[in-house]
């Protein structure tokens, strides 16, 4: 699975963390704590390549991504990255030109350039599976906040990704609409969904979290 | 001694005659001492040019000579106006000139329009034939081939008499003879004096047959003016008489033995007294069907051109968009010249280029309407390129990082995501300027192109009926402009209401 072997971040003067090692374990779910401007989000998009390093390894199987490659060399291999990773942002980030099946369905056909029909039905038992099955031709911008929210989880999971990366996932929400998100992130955890969640509140960090980690607040 | 005393009783005498036409001048002439006369100096050799040759020497040209004795018979100085050609009725009807002294032929239609004073040069007409076409050897051989002439000009008038020519119509007749060289046209029919002043300038073409018919040069006045018409018919006698304007002709080569026939009453009386009678034929025959019918074509081409320019312009102007922000760096900086380049010229000037420019380069030369619908694509493109770029950086970056988060390259992302939104964004603003295209497209019209606009000022400048024609090809605009503005205030709303 994923992993980042010293790893540091800087923003122009100020380091971010320096050295970093972190390991996500397969099936389980880690979770990234700290206050505001500690760098978990940072850490998170690391995962991703949504952030560059600096120094430092990241890991992903046999997949190697080193600080300071080419540019050439680092798009085709976070390319592949992040075809086996999919992310959750705090803002859901739907695309708001397409219905929510087309929204799911889009990186599938984009990406995979899969069988339509068989992408479709898959779409459909995503969204059922995040209680969102009745809502498929309705369009981003007439869904609440935590329908978008659970649009954006099986968008994010049509892709069959090893990691779900999810950036505060319910921090925007009213606390009915997280208490839905929470449930539908509970049933992926059982399901053995290997989960890497930002969060800054600590109740449902310690109730979702294998493996807790708390970033430092810098100086 | 007595030699100096007759020769000055002479001169008093002809200083005596002098007065004597200046008498017959209208008032307000005698009073300002001024006549201004309306020329079109563009393309004007011989008439009124300014010599390339010696361009210090100010404008020079036989009527520029004519002018001058005119004046000094009449006892008024002459001021020259600069008038386009094709608006010389116009601008004297308006007021801004008070005769017009220009090659200004005899026509049917002018006759309805303007007085004519009596002729001051007979003059014929020539047919100059380009390279590729060494099988014409006149008019005959002309139909179903293009054919430039003057705007309004004799050339024009006889070419509409002979159906099945393509009758291409040129401001100047340096242009026309421009595509003739560059084998645009097959052939180009101009007065002779204007043919034989041209000529050096296009070594290349090659007149056919001999010069023919007898047409007229006279002076244009407002048809409220008779004592004016009558004054300059005076004066022109008497240049006739005392042998100035074969002097002047001689001068210029333009000396023909035609020339003989000036003093004869059937020349001389011509046009004087037919102005009246004249008018109401022309009046009674202007065809309103015909007319409705050109503006209706012209509508038809204007709406061509406007619809296939734009959707150029759309294609190129998202590419240019798109090298300009995701492109590798050459291609960004040529997109940054490009918008620049084409939206700090004149439309104009990048249409003469395309057209004129080019048309001398024998594999880049395009039709009239291939290089007008092609510059106003060129030049919109530039436009709606920095829409799109707006609207690209409009999207909101989480949504670039949603689509890079699923494993999209950039291509894809900007395919998928970004564009179909930016469009969305752009939809009202490029809508405004499709709009603004329709109007602007008139502007092919330097490049021989007949659409709306052109299709009017010719129906216009023949019958004077620039009121109604006018309301008729604003509400031809209209009609084609308010159902886009309806649609783009609709998809404005609509963008608000998605934003909400």
């Amino acid at each position: 699975m994923i992993s980042l072997r010293a790893v540091t971040k800087r923003f122009g003067e100020r380091t971010l963390f320096g050295g970093f090692d972190l390991d996500l374990v397969p099936g389980r779910t880690t979770v990234l704590m700290g206050r505001s401007g500690s760098g978990k989000s940072t850490l998170l998009r690391l995962l991703n390549q949504l952030e560059r390093h600096d120094a430092g390894t990241l890991r992903c199987g046999e997949l190697e991504i080193p600080a300071g490659l080419p540019h050439g060399e680092w798009q085709r291999r976070t390319l592949q990255l992040r075809r086996r990773t999919a992310m959750v942002f705090q803002s859901y980030q739907l695309f708001p030109h397409l219905s929510v099946l087309d929204n799911v369905t889009l990186a599938p056909r984009v990406v995979r350039g899969a069988e339509k029909q068989a992408i479709e039905a898959r779409a459909r038992e995503l969204l059922a599976q995040v209680g969102m099955a009745g809502a498929a031709d309705r369009f981003p911008a007439r869904l609440s906040g935590g329908e978008a929210q659970r649009v954006a989880i099986a968008r994010a999971l049509a892709t069959d990704p090893e990691v779900l990366l999810l950036d505060e996932p319910t921090s925007a929400l009213d606390p009915n609409s997280t208490a839905d998100v929470v449930a539908v992130i509970a049933d992926l955890k059982r399901r053995g969904m290997t989960l890497a969640m930002v969060t800054h509140d600590p109740d449902l960090g310690r109730l979702l979290a294998d493996q807790l980690v708390e970033l430092p607040t810098l100086s | 001694m007595a030699h100096v005393a007759s020769l000055l009783a002479f001169l008093l005498l002809l200083v005596d005659g002098c007065a004597l036409f200046a008498q017959s001048l209208p008032q307000r002439y005698r009073e300002t001492g001024e006549i201004r006369w309306g020329a079109d100096a563009e393309g004007g050799a011989p008439f009124v040019f300014v010599d390339p040759n010696n361009p210090r020497g100010g404008e020079v040209g036989f009527e520029v000579d004519l002018a001058a004795e005119l004046g000094r018979v009449l006892g008024v100085r002459f001021r020259r106006v600069q008038v386009p050609y094709e608006s010389l009725v116009q601008v004297l009807d308006r007021g801004d000139c008070d005769v017009v002294l220009n090659g200004f032929e005899a026509t049917p239609a002018r006759r309805a329009l303007v007085r004519l004073s009596r002729p001051y040069y007979v003059f014929q007409q020539q047919l100059s034939v380009g390279a590729k076409f060494a099988d014409v050897r006149g008019l005959d051989d002309l139909v179903g081939k293009r054919v430039g002439v003057l705007g309004q000009s004799q050339s024009h008038q006889l070419l509409l008499a002979r159906p099945g020519i393509e009758i291409v119509v040129y401001e100047s007749n340096v242009t026309a003879y421009e595509d003739v060289v560059n084998g645009r046209s097959a052939a180009s029919l101009a007065d002779v004096p204007i043919a034989r002043a041209l000529r050096p300038m296009f070594p290349q073409l090659r007149d056919v047959g001999e010069p023919f018919g007898a047409y007229h040069y006279c002076l244009g006045v407002r048809r409220s003016e008779p004592e004016l018409q009558r004054a300059l018919d005076a004066a022109i006698g008497a240049l006739l008489a005392d042998g100035s304007l074969e002097r002047i002709y001689r001068r210029w080569s333009l000396w023909t033995d035609a020339q003989q026939t000036l003093g004869e009453p059937a020349v001389a009386y011509a046009y004087g007294d037919a102005a009246g009678s004249a008018t109401t034929a022309g009046d009674g025959a202007f065809d309103w069907g015909m007319a409705m019918a050109l503006l209706g074509q012209g509508a038809m081409r204007t709406f061509g051109i406007s619809v296939v320019s734009f959707a150029l312009a759309v294609l190129l102007g998202m590419a240019v968009a798109l090298w300009r922000l995701h492109g590798p760096r050459p291609l960004r900086w040529l997109a940054v010249v490009y918008v620049e380049l084409l939206r700090g010229t004149p439309i104009l000037v990048q249409m003469l280029l395309l057209y004129y420019g080019l048309g001398s380069i024998e594999w880049l030369q395009l039709g009239a309407v291939e290089a007008g619908v092609l510059g106003l694509a060129l030049n919109y493109a530039a436009y709606e390129a920095e829409i799109y770029r707006g609207a690209l950086l409009a999207i909101p970056r989480g949504q670039r990082e949603a689509a890079m988060a699923l494993g999209f390259t950039t291509a894809q992302m900007l395919r998928h995501v970004v564009v179909p939104q930016a469009l969305r964004l752009s939809l009202a603003p490029s809508t405004n300027d499709f709009i603004a295209l329709f109007k602007d497209s008139s502007i092919v019209m330097v490049i021989t192109v007949v659409e709306l606009t052109k299709q009017y000022q010719m129906l216009a400048n023949q019958s004077g009926r620039f009121i109604v024609l006018g309301l008729v090809t604003s509400g031809l605009y209209l009609a084609m402009s308010l159902p886009l503005a309806f649609l783009a205030r609709r998809w404005e709303r609509a963008m608000e209401r998605d934003h909400a």
